[in-house]
């Protein structure tokens, strides 16, 4: 049995002579981690946004649950279930945390269009959107616009957002930037809940965060693949202690 | 907001009590004018579904609130002059009831919407101000010259088109008929703005990557939104040929959509009152200052730059000190 849940292969992109990504060739397993490290500008961002289809490669493919998703838009490859954070948070300001779950929850249930119902009726919606909010450990901010929200609850917003989808993937775009401890080891428990039942594709900066989180790690310089492997494999290698970790590991 | 709510309350006991000052007083002026108010203010409504509460900044809104009227009357000039409109599929001599003139305005306003719409929200920013205001303008232009319904001078109608069982001729008849429709447009309004739909086009204004992000066809709801404004629209363009009993190019020009703008920015965007508020002081400043002076648009500028500079969230957002901070 195929246990690739995401298979990304030769995905390449360019901007006139400067190639963002460069032949990509990388995987994502059931109930797996598996973290993408590199320097700034590396092409890890640029990468994510080629796979939730945002940004259009030249070449190479996109098989999504044994489906290419190579072609399609960014909306309908939302729609079969990939689900992302920003790097920077994106959320709806003038929203309250609840309201910015309900709003991620209304795709999956069907009821975007829905034209004259009271949304704040919905109890339904308010039911599972509260349930994300206490998995996030945002509850008792729920009724909070976002825009107040600290810098740490809104990296949690953001997750939650993706939560809400129930996507067959999840691509985390250094959630954890900015966060203090505490915020970080909520996050690395929450990741280690969602992995058993959805697999996560994480870009990060905290090496802790994925020594303690990954599977597998990928190391990207240049918008290549340099290397992957586990954990210890990547602590040992080299050329990827030239690249980013530096001699200090 | 509890200030606002009150403040929406007495708005709508003014639309009620002016026409009925004037009934009593036997002044027909004021109802009129009160109709003006009503028929723009729907206008507004309209367009600040699109604008105010899904960020579409249509400078082309005129399209439909021409298109609406001109529905009206080419309808209503066959109907009285007793001329074929069309021989195919059956023989038309067109109407004068406002009963089938109303729901033809909608559907012709519902589809050019749907055209323009389908072709310009694919657009964003300054492109989708120009491509509205293309399209706005070509009508406009196409109607000058379209000598069978008056060119440049306009159509008239020498009789308001008519509803079952009223007189329709009498001022405070058809100001009733049009406040029904602004309680309607008001109600559906509402209603839009506080369900999921209305929940996905307001998150639209404000992120839509994060929208599209979670799944959501974010075209598909602009068009939705920028199709019941623009038939929201033309809906009031219709009865405001039947005010006037006269409907002529500058309906579809330029100045038209700029001015129904000033409605919603005045009132207050994404405020369900703020397009009645906008076109009420609007009227009120063409006829105080307008008494005086020949370019009392030099001061509706000002206060308009004014509100830009200082209150941003229109003359309602006075009254609700949050948002005027923000």
């Amino acid at each position: 049995m195929n246990n690739k849940i995401l298979n990304i292969k030769n995905l390449s992109k360019s901007y006139g002579a400067f190639k963002v990504t460069d032949e990509i060739a990388i995987d994502l397993n059931f109930n797996e981690i598996h973290a993408l490290i590199g320097p700034n500008g590396a092409g890890k961002s640029t990468l994510i946004k080629q796979i939730v289809g945002s940004v259009r490669h030249d070449i190479g493919s996109i098989i999504l649950d044994q489906e290419n998703i190579t072609d399609l838009s960014d909306v309908e490859r939302a729609k079969i279930g990939i689900s992302r954070t920003f790097q920077v948070s994106s959320i709806i300001p003038s929203f309250s945390a609840l309201e910015n779950i309900i709003l991620s929850l209304l795709n999956g249930s069907n009821k975007t269009f829905q034209f004259f119902k009271n949304i704040k009726n919905n109890k339904d919606l308010d039911f599972k959107a509260k349930n994300i909010l206490k998995e996030i450990e945002l509850i008792d901010k729920s009724e909070i616009v976002a825009s107040q929200l600290s810098h740490g609850d809104r990296r949690k917003l953001e997750v939650g957002l993706a939560l809400a989808t129930n996507p067959k993937v999840f691509l985390f775009d250094e959630p954890m930037a900015g966060l203090d401890e505490n915020g970080t080891k909520i996050m690395i428990n929450l990741f280690k809940k969602i992995k058993l039942n959805t697999p996560i594709l994480l870009i990060e900066h905290d090496m802790d965060a994925v020594f303690a989180l990954a599977d597998r790690v990928s190391v990207i310089n240049y918008g290549r693949i340099v290397a992957t492997g586990t954990v210890d494999q990547i602590k040992s290698n080299e050329l990827v202690r030239d690249v980013y970790l530096g001699y200090e590991i | 907001m509890i200030i606002e709510k009150f403040l929406n309350k007495w708005i709508l006991f003014l639309l009620l009590i002016i026409p009925l000052c004037g009934l009593v007083f036997e002044e027909p002026y004021y109802i009129t004018l009160t109709t003006k108010v009503i028929i723009l203010a729907i206008a507004g409504i309209g367009l600040n579904l699109a604008l105010g509460y899904c960020g579409l900044i249509s400078f082309g809104h005129a399209a439909f609130f021409g298109t609406g009227g001109y529905v009206t009357g080419i309808l209503s000039f066959h109907a009285l002059n007793d001329e074929l409109l069309f021989s195919w599929p059956i023989e038309f001599f067109g109407t004068s009831e406002m009963l089938i003139i109303w729901p033809i305005a909608i559907l012709v306003c519902a589809a050019l919407s749907f055209i323009i719409g389908l072709l310009s929200l694919r657009t964003s920013g300054v492109y989708f101000i120009m491509i509205t205001l293309a399209f706005a303008q070509m009508l406009y232009f196409f109607s000058i010259s379209w000598p069978t319904y008056g060119g440049e001078d306009g159509l008239s109608i020498y009789l308001r088109n008519s509803f079952p069982m009223v007189n329709t001729m009498d001022p405070f008849t058809f100001y009733l008929i049009c406040l029904v429709w602004l309680v309607i447009a008001l109600f559906v309004s509402f209603k839009l703005i506080n369900s999921a739909f209305g929940m996905a086009f307001q998150a639209i204004k404000e992120n839509e990557e994060r929208v599209k992000s979670v799944g959501i066809e974010t075209l598909k709801v602009k068009l939705i939104v920028f199709v019941i404004s623009g038939t929201i629209a033309g809906l009031a363009g219709s009865l405001y040929t039947d005010l006037n009993r006269f409907v002529s190019p500058s309906v579809l020009d330029w100045h038209t959509s700029g001015e129904i703008m000033i409605f919603v920015i005045l009132g207050g965007m994404a405020r369900l009152y703020g397009p009645i508020v906008g076109a009420a002081f609007f009227i009120i400043l063409e006829q105080t200052l307008g008494a005086y002076t020949e370019n009392w648009q030099f001061w509706l500028g000002l206060i308009l730059i004014l509100e830009i500079l200082y209150v941003r969230s229109g003359i309602l957002g006075l009254f609700d000190k949050k948002k005027n901070n923000e």
